[in-house]
């Protein structure tokens, strides 16, 4: 089995970041997210709400990988989350529903709001494979290192949800949602416009290699609003 | 919107995420305080619930309808049973102790 980690800081309210998380598909870099359902959804009594998604995403196999290994490369993946807006927690587990001999890779995100007002998430993923024949430690390898290399994809598009949600608070605008939507945005303080979105903590690590943190501390700065625009042009359609 | 699994359900779906969409950003901010015991928590699942059922129930009910149907349809109804089965998650866990992971 393989192991990863990672936590990531934001300045926004949890509100904000577990909307944005829910409603993350589709963006501009979530092509490979061929569909996704919600097949169940409720309230708990003690107000939480829980909801099951079904997702189809397509990838590809590595070259390596033996003929006839899977049938398609497409996947299904349930997702299961559980907010609760009183303690401000939101837990969200994906897993892939086919192809669970090649591998099963889970996903446990966890957003909760700081004491000082900022949000914390961290973002847990395990690979196991059960596959045999030589290739199962070759396997979690592949599906660490991809998970790795689309982490900063998937990031990327979360953002672009996260700064259109952000505006959306600031300015009358339209995302396609009914105007109850809109009619609901206050006026937040327009002074974290320009301020640091996201911090990148000292967490990440990578339990396989044991080798130090690869990722440093760093600050990651907002998508200047007008590359935000240009990318959203090219994928909101009217309607 | 992303697309429904079954194209038939994707005009559903569009519609029931627009209403659930509205209804969600007020139910991520709610009046009640985090410190509520559970009868004020009980009264705002109750209240959060019937402002759900009176704006999106009646599109809710159709696009769970078309969804399950889709589902059976494409045979993902036993891959669900199976998942169901052999980890039977009724809530996401929450994340391991961070010092665990280095072994």
């Amino acid at each position: 089995m393989k192991f990863y980690s990672q936590s990531f800081l934001y300045d926004d309210p949890w509100s904000i970041v577990s909307l944005a998380y829910l409603l993350r598909y589709p963006n501009p870099y979530s092509s490979h997210i061929l569909s996704c359902d919600v097949i169940s959804r409720d309230i708990t009594p003690g107000g939480n709400l829980l909801t099951t998604r079904l997702i189809l995403k397509t990838g590809s196999l590595p070259r390596w990988a033996p003929k006839g290994m899977i049938s398609r490369a497409e996947s299904w993946v349930l997702e299961e989350s559980e907010v609760d807006p009183l303690g401000k927690v939101m837990r969200c587990t994906t897993k892939n529903l086919d192809h669970v001999k090649v591998m099963r890779v889970e996903e446990h995100i966890h957003i909760r709001q700081l004491e000082n007002g900022q949000t914390l998430q961290t973002t847990e993923a395990m690979f196991l494979s059960g596959f045999g024949w030589g290739l199962t430690k070759r396997i979690e390898n592949y599906g660490l290192a991809k998970f790795k290399a689309n982490l900063q994809r998937s990031r990327e598009g979360f953002f672009i949800i996260l700064d259109l949600i952000r505006q959306s608070r600031r300015q009358p605008m339209t995302m396609g949602a009914p105007s109850s939507f809109l009619a609901s945005h206050r006026a937040l303080n327009g002074s974290d416009a320009n301020a640091p979105a996201h911090h990148e903590l000292a967490t990440s690590r990578d339990s396989t290699i044991g080798n130090a943190p690869e990722d440093s501390p760093r600050t990651i700065a907002s998508t200047s609003r007008s590359s935000v625009w240009g990318k959203l042009k090219s994928w909101l359609r009217p309607g | 919107m992303s697309q429904s699994l079954s194209e038939e359900c994707t005009p559903l779906k569009r519609k029931y995420d627009a209403c659930f969409n509205a209804w969600f950003e007020g139910y991520l901010e709610p009046a009640v305080s985090a410190s509520a015991n559970s009868e004020q928590r009980a009264k705002f699942a109750q209240q959060k619930a019937a402002e759900f059922e009176s704006s999106c129930g009646k599109i809710w009910q159709e696009y769970r309808q078309c969804v399950q149907k889709a589902v059976k349809d494409k045979g993902l109804d036993v891959l669900l049973d199976q998942a169901r089965a052999e980890n039977p998650l009724k809530e996401p866990p929450p994340p391991p102790p961070l010092d665990k992971s280095r072994s």
